[in-house]
């Protein structure tokens, strides 16, 4: 770059060095547009899915189920309570898609992250980028979700937007736990259904989605205590229509997110500093 | 593919005796290697499908059951709700077993395992292909059809002694899945159009009078139902668990069997157009 002469090499040596400083700067990003692009081959099922799954359940739960669960729940119709709930389990469905076989084919099947290790890339930009690329995938979802919401005029509340971060939330906060631990997998013999099955689907299920957690048995209830998809509905809740709830609760609710959110990725980049740098 | 057309001439006469080259009477060899795969890999997965329908049964049945109370079913008999979402679930995992086998499954043999070239450059023929998978896919329907009735059972959920014939009619549900998903997934090329197969059965499973009686619905969506199989299962074994039988319900076996047929009459031919001719 200088203006010496007879500097060929170190003229190359400059560029190389250039070259990388904005890698080692901006990795993250580069490794969140990688992702966008892998993602453009899917775009198809994300938009449909995106738009008819939303729909789909909306209508079946909240027009249909509501007809035979004829009580007000919380002060609200059955739509309006289910609303934020299937917003929330959206970005649920969403992290357990994007962290799991995409983060086996990054380490293994197709093992794009070594290749991106042998760049100027750090293994955490690695981790970064791909969180980045699907809390926004994750925020177009939701987007999409919550303005179907308001077409069934299902969030009454003038601050309802925020349910959209309340469920960004949740889905990041289990999201980057699951990257952790898919993160940890040197072989997948069934781990990743199990999740789904054990995991996921129960959490769906008991997390107070489709009636108040209350409704439990005390014996049941902690699955929805320690679920993020139970934070997150009431928060969403909180926000969607003004669930009331102490604000001590509220507090919970984002902490317990936000510690999730911190743990899993710290866990995921300390794995990814193990496994890529070996 | 061609060096499959060029092993043809080993097997003279192939051509000129049609159900012999597609049915050489052992479909159990397809089977029993399926099974013994299973057994080695992923059967653990599959123990663990056993629970789906159950944890869907405990959270809507004790969540909401106490939320709705009792629902009137078409016929006008009042039943306890999780006696009502039970049969469907059942149906519901029928439909979810076969699909799944017949289909991811399939795709991934048929494509990246090149399984079923290997079986058909024997003494298999498509026929023998197509009701070994099939078979099997029956195989785990009936262990999870048996366990979520003994389920059934303990919870009082089985109103009627008919609950005993939903067993053999899952397994007619599931066998009509697997016969159609087994055809359909013949004529798949890519992963993304697997994708396709869910935003049908997603729907499918969340209106078909599942969680609540269809006639909440305006009449044309409720025809459109009524024209989807799902609907004919859960109508099939829940007439069957609650005991409200009745000659009506012979329709929902004969939509079935048709789609038995149908789906066993495209896929051999397609096995045959693909490995064959």
């Amino acid at each position: 770059m200088s203006g010496d002469v007879s500097t060929d090499v170190r003229g190359d040596t400059a560029r190389a060095i250039a070259a990388g400083r904005r890698p080692r700067r901006w990795g993250a990003w580069y490794v969140a547009l990688h992702r966008f692009r892998v993602m453009r081959s899917y775009t198809g099922t994300v938009v449909v899915a995106g738009i008819g799954n939303p729909l789909i359940y909306l209508y079946a739960l909240g027009v249909g189920l509501a007809t035979i669960v004829d009580t007000d729940l919380d002060g609200v119709s059955y739509l309006v309570f289910v609303a934020p709930a299937l917003l929330a389990s959206a970005a649920i469905t969403v992290a357990s898609e994007e962290f799991t076989y995409p983060i086996m084919l990054g380490y293994k099947w197709n093992p794009t992250f070594t290749g991106m290790s042998a760049s100027p890339l750090r293994p955490t930009q690695i981790v970064d980028g791909v969180v980045i690329s699907v809390a926004v995938r994750m925020t177009v979802n939701l987007v999409l979700f919550f303005a179907l919401i308001l077409v069934f005029g299902a969030a009454p509340s003038p601050i309802a937007f925020l349910s959209i971060v309340a469920g960004l939330l949740g889905g990041l906060a289990f999201g980057a736990v699951l990257m952790g631990y898919t993160s940890t997998l040197e072989e997948d013999t069934g781990q990743l259904a199990m999740v789904m099955r054990f995991i996921v689907l129960p959490m769906t299920l008991f997390s107070g989605t489709f009636f108040p957690l209350s409704t439990f048995p005390i014996w049941l209830q902690w699955i929805g205590w320690i679920s993020p998809l139970w934070h997150s509905t009431e928060l969403a809740r909180v926000f969607s229509y003004g669930y009331s709830e102490p604000i001590w609760l509220t507090v919970v609710h984002v902490a317990y997110l936000a510690a999730l959110i911190v743990i899993g990725w710290a866990w995921s980049r300390r794995i990814a500093l193990r496994r890529l740098n070996r | 593919m061609t060096d499959l057309t060029q092993r043809d001439p080993v097997r003279p006469g192939a051509r000129s005796r049609p159900v012999r080259s597609l049915y050489a009477g052992n479909a159990r060899a397809v089977m029993l290697r399926g099974w013994r795969a299973t057994r080695s890999t992923n059967w653990l997965v599959i123990v663990s499908g056993f629970f789906e329908p159950i944890f869907y049964l405990l959270a809507m049945g004790i969540g909401l059951g106490t939320l709705v109370g009792t629902v009137t079913t078409e016929s006008g008999q009042q039943v306890p709700y999780a006696a009502f979402i039970a049969p469907a679930l059942l149906a519901t995992a029928a439909m979810n077993g076969a699909i799944y086998d017949s289909t991811w499954n399939v795709f991934f043999k048929m494509q990246f395992a090149k399984l079923y070239e290997g079986m058909l450059s024997t003494s298999l023929g498509p026929l023998d292909v197509a009701l070994g998978e099939i078979l099997l896919a029956l195989l785990r329907g009936a262990l999870y059809a048996v366990g979520f009735q003994l389920v059934m059972q303990v919870l009082g959920l089985n109103l009627s002694w008919w609950a005993l014939l939903a067993v053999p009619a899952v397994l007619l549900i599931a066998f009509g899945f697997a016969s159609l998903g087994m055809a359909i997934t013949s004529y798949m090329k890519t992963f993304q159009q697997m994708d396709w197969i869910n935003f049908v059965m997603l729907p499918m499973f969340l209106f078909s009078a599942t969680f609540y009686p269809i006639t909440v619905y305006p009449e044309w969506l409720q025809t459109v139902i009524q024209a989807l199989p799902l609907w004919h299962g859960v109508e099939l074994v829940r007439g069957l668990t609650t005991g409200d039988v009745g000659w009506g319900m012979l329709w929902h076996v004969l939509y079935y069997l048709v789609m038995i047929a149908i789906g066993l009459v495209f896929t051999t031919r397609r096995l045959r157009a693909l490995f064959l001719d």
